[in-house]
C-alpha cells in the first residue's frame, strides 16, 4: 500500500513540476486567424515551416539558453461572413491568457478586427506581426499613440502599396503597348471597390479613358453584360479586382467572348500554380498582381525558390495564395532574430529589436518604417516587393518589376 | 443581352427545379439543398481526381448517391417532423450547416476544385460569343423539363407524386404511401440538385460558401414562381434572369442581386403564393 502511495506521489510531482518546466522550454507563437480561408490556412503552414526550420537548428538563443519555438493556432474565423469582431478578439485573448503566447503572426483578416486587436496586444504586451489585413488605418492608429501600440507590426503590404503596384503595371502596359482604354470590374466589397475607385481616379488623372466601371455582387456567375459593353466601346485593358471563387468565370468569358483586351489586375483564384490545372488554357495571358513575392519560385530572387521548395517538401503542395503565406514565414524569422538580438523575452526590448530589423526574407529585404509597416518597393534587394506575372502556357512568368522580371508580356492569341 | 438573358434564366431554373420538386410533392422546404449542391460538386471532383473514375461515370454515381442520401435524410430525420414547418426548416438548415462545416473541416479550402467542361470552346450566336457549356445548360434544362413531365404523367411513381401533391389524404385511400413518396421526392430533389451542380459548376470553381448562394437563388425563384409550381419556377427564372441581365447591361451589375429581392417583395405584396402558386391560405389573407 505504501509503495502504491509513493508511486502516485511521484507521478503527481512529475506532472506538477517536470512537465510545466518542460513546456517552459518552448516559446509559443500564436496564429490567431481564419484557418479555413486559404490565406490563413497557408499562413499557418508557412509559420509552422519556419518554426520547424528554426527548431531543427536548435531553436532561438535567448541570452545563453537555446529555446524551441512552438505554434499555437486558433481559428478565430474573422474573415468569414457574419462572425462578429468581438468573437475574434476573444480568440486572441484566449491564446494570450491560456496558451501564454509570447507573440503572434498571421492574425486578423478584417481591418476592423485588426484595429481592435491592437488594443489587446497593447494591454498584454504581446507582439503581433500581422500578414493579412491591409488597411492603412493600421499605421494611423499606431502613430496616434506609438508607445501604446508599439507591439503591433505588419509584414504584408497595405492597400496603398497594392494600388501603387497596379498603377505601375498600367504605366508599363501603356508604355509597351500604348493602351489607354480601360474597363474596371471589381467585386462589390469595400476593399475591392475602394481600390477600383482609387484606380478610376488615377486613370482619369493620367490620361486614360475609363469606358466602364462595374461592381459585381459576391457570387456573380455571369460577367457577359460588362464584357459586351467593354468590347463594344473598344476596350484595350480590363482591370479586374476580385477574391471571390466565381471570378474565374470572368476570365473564362473573356476568352470565350474573345474580348480584344489585356486582362491585368488581381484575381485571387488565379494566383497559385494549381490555377492552370483548375482553369486550363482559359487563363493563358491573364496578368495578376501579386501582393508579396515568395510563394512561387522566381529565379532572379533565390529566397523565393528556397521557400517554395521547402514548403513543397514539408506540405506536399505549393503555396496557392499570393498574399499572407510568405510574409508569415518571414514574420517568424523576424521574431526569432529580434529575440536573439534582444537576448531576452522582455517584449519592450524585442519590439526595439524588431524596429531595427534589416533582413533578407522571401518577400524581399525586410525593414519596418516608423509606423511598423514593412517597406515595399520594386527591388527585393532594397525592400519587400510584390510583382506582376502573366500566365504563359502554364508558367507564371514574371513581367514586372524589371529587377525580377523573366519574360515579356504576350497578347492573348485572339489579339494578335 | 437576349442570348445571355436566356442562358442566365435557364441556369436559375436548373438551380431551382430540385428544391421546387421536393416542396411541391412533400411540402418540405429543403434548406439543405444548397449544401447538397456543393457536396455533389466535391463528390464528382473526388471521383474524377482522387479515384480516377471517368467523368460520365462520376457524374452518374454522384447523382445516384446524392439521391440516396436525400432519401435517407428524409427517412431518418424529416419523416419524424414532417408537417411541422418550423421544425422542418430548423432540421434542414441544421443539416446544411453540418454538411458545409464538415466540408471545410476535411479540407475543401481554396480555389483548386473545379469540374471540367463537357466540351471546350465557344460559338457565335446573334453576334455574341457563348461558351458551349452554357449551351449545354440550356439543352439540359429543356430535356429535364420534358423528362419531368413524362415522369409525372406516365409513370406509377410520378402519378403518385402528383397524387400526394394534389390531396395527400385522398391519395392514402388509393393505396399511396405519402411517407414513401415524400422520401422519393426528397431523393429526387437532391438528385436534381446534384445534376444542376454537375452541369453548372464547370463554369467556375466549387467552394463551400456557394451552398448559401445556391439556396438563396433557388428560394427566390420558387417564391416568385410559386412554391411547388414547376411552370411557375420556369416563368420566374425567365423574369428574374432577364431582369438581372437588363439591369447589368443598362444600369449596373452592382444592382443585379437587388432584382430578385425586389421581385420577391412585389410578389409577396401582390400575390403571396407566387405567380403560379396555388396556396389558397395565402391568397385569402391578401
Amino acid at each position: 500500500m505504501k509503495r502504491v502511495f509513493l508511486v502516485f506521489v511521484s507521478i503527481a510531482l512529475t506532472v506538477l513540476f517536470v512537465l510545466p518546466s518542460a513546456a517552459q522550454q518552448y516559446i509559443s507563437l500564436g496564429v490567431p486567424t481564419s484557418l479555413k480561408l486559404i490565406e490563413g490556412y497557408e499562413g499557418h503552414r508557412a509559420a509552422q515551416l519556419a518554426v520547424e526550420e528554426i527548431n531543427a537548428k536548435g531553436g532561438v538563443k535567448v541570452g545563453q539558453e537555446k529555446r524551441l519555438l512552438k505554434i499555437e493556432a486558433l481559428d478565430i474565423r474573422d474573415g468569414e461572413p457574419g462572425v462578429p469582431t468581438s468573437e475574434a478578439l476573444l480568440g486572441i485573448e484566449k491564446l494570450i491568457l491560456d496558451k501564454k503566447i509570447f507573440a503572434s503572426v498571421v492574425g486578423n483578416f478584417r481591418s476592423e478586427a485588426l484595429l481592435a486587436a491592437m488594443d489587446i496586444y497593447s494591454k498584454y504586451k504581446t507582439i503581433n506581426v500581422g500578414t493579412i489585413a491591409m488597411t492603412p488605418k493600421f499605421q494611423e492608429k499606431l502613430l496616434s499613440n506609438k508607445e501604446k501600440y508599439k507591439y503591433s507590426f505588419r509584414n504584408c503590404l497595405d492597400s496603398r502599396y497594392l494600388a501603387g503596384y497596379i498603377q505601375n503595371t498600367m504605366k508599363f502596359i501603356n508604355k509597351d503597348f500604348g493602351y489607354n482604354k480601360v474597363y474596371i470590374a471589381t467585386q462589390d466589397v469595400l476593399w475591392a471597390s475602394a481600390t477600383g475607385q482609387m484606380m478610376e481616379k488615377w486613370f482619369k488623372d493620367n490620361g486614360w479613358t475609363v469606358i466602364g466601371f462595374d461592381k459585381f455582387p459576391v457570387g456573380a456567375t455571369d460577367f457577359s453584360a460588362g464584357l459586351l459593353k467593354a468590347r463594344a466601346a473598344g476596350v484595350q485593358v480590363i482591370l479586374p479586382i476580385f477574391d471571390m471563387p466565381t471570378s474565374g468565370i470572368l476570365v473564362k468569358q473573356w476568352k470565350s467572348m474573345k474580348v480584344p483586351a489585356l486582362m491585368a489586375g488581381f484575381i485571387s483564384p488565379l494566383m497559385g500554380s494549381k490555377a492552370w490545372k483548375t482553369f486550363g488554357e482559359d487563363i493563358d495571358g491573364v496578368m495578376n498582381v501579386v501582393f508579396e513575392i515568395g510563394y512561387f519560385p522566381i529565379k532572379a530572387y533565390p529566397p523565393t525558390v528556397k521557400l517554395s521548395e521547402a514548403y513543397q517538401k514539408r506540405w506536399k503542395e505549393d503555396i496557392q495564395s499570393g498574399h499572407g503565406a510568405a510574409p508569415a514565414y518571414d514574420a517568424v524569422y523576424v521574431l526569432a532574430n529580434a529575440i536573439e538580438k534582444a537576448g531576452t523575452l522582455d517584449p519592450d526590448k524585442v519590439v526595439e529589436a524588431i524596429q531595427a530589423t534589416d533582413m533578407v526574407g522571401a518577400i524581399g529585404r525586410i525593414k519596418f518604417d516608423q509606423s511598423h509597416q514593412t517597406i515595399f518597393g520594386t527591388d527585393p534587394k532594397q525592400a519587400a516587393v510584390g510583382c506582376t506575372f502573366q500566365w504563359q502556357k502554364g508558367k507564371m512568368a514574371v513581367v514586372w518589376p524589371e529587377s525580377i522580371a523573366s519574360d515579356k508580356v504576350q497578347k492573348p492569341s485572339w489579339m494578335k | 443581352m437576349l442570348v445571355y438573358g436566356l442562358i442566365n434564366s435557364t441556369v436559375l431554373a436548373l438551380m431551382a427545379l430540385g428544391f421546387n420538386l421536393t416542396f411541391g410533392i412533400s411540402g418540405v422546404a429543403n434548406f439543405a439543398y444548397g449544401a447538397i449542391y456543393v457536396v455533389a460538386g466535391f463528390l464528382t471532383w473526388t471521383f474524377i481526381n482522387q479515384l480516377s473514375i471517368p467523368y460520365a461515370l462520376s457524374a452518374i454515381l454522384t447523382i445516384v448517391l446524392i439521391g440516396i442520401f436525400g432519401a435517407l435524410i428524409y427517412r431518418f430525420i424529416i419523416k419524424r417532423i414532417r408537417g411541422l414547418v418550423i421544425s422542418e426548416v430548423i432540421a434542414t438548415f441544421g443539416i446544411s450547416i453540418i454538411i458545409l462545416e464538415f466540408l471545410r473541416y476535411v479540407g475543401f479550402i481554396g480555389f483548386k476544385y473545379s469540374l471540367p467542361v463537357f466540351v471546350d470552346g465557344s460559338v457565335e450566336i446573334l453576334g455574341a460569343f457563348v461558351d458551349i457549356q452554357r449551351l449545354f445548360i440550356v439543352g439540359f434544362v429543356i430535356l429535364l423539363i420534358a423528362v419531368l413531365y413524362l415522369f409525372t404523367h406516365y409513370t406509377k411513381v410520378g402519378l403518385a407524386f402528383r397524387g400526394i401533391a394534389q390531396e395527400e389524404h385522398t391519395s392514402l385511400s388509393l393505396g399511396i404511401n405519402p411517407d414513401r413518396i415524400a422520401g422519393w421526392s426528397m431523393g429526387m430533389g437532391c438528385a436534381l440538385g446534384a445534376f444542376a451542380a454537375i452541369v453548372i459548376l464547370p463554369l467556375g470553381t466549387i467552394t463551400v460558401d456557394s451552398g448559401y448562394d445556391v439556396l438563396i437563388s433557388a428560394l427566390s425563384v420558387c417564391i416568385v414562381g410559386g412554391l411547388g409550381s414547376t411552370f411557375g419556377v420556369i416563368l420566374a427564372s425567365f423574369i428574374i434572369g432577364y431582369a438581372q441581365t437588363i439591369t447589368a447591361t443598362y444600369v449596373s451589375a452592382h444592382w443585379t442581386m437587388i432584382v430578385s429581392l425586389i421581385a420577391i417583395l412585389i410578389i409577396l405584396a401582390i400575390k403571396p403564393s407566387g405567380l403560379l402558386g396555388h396556396q389558397k391560405e395565402l391568397e385569402e389573407r391578401v
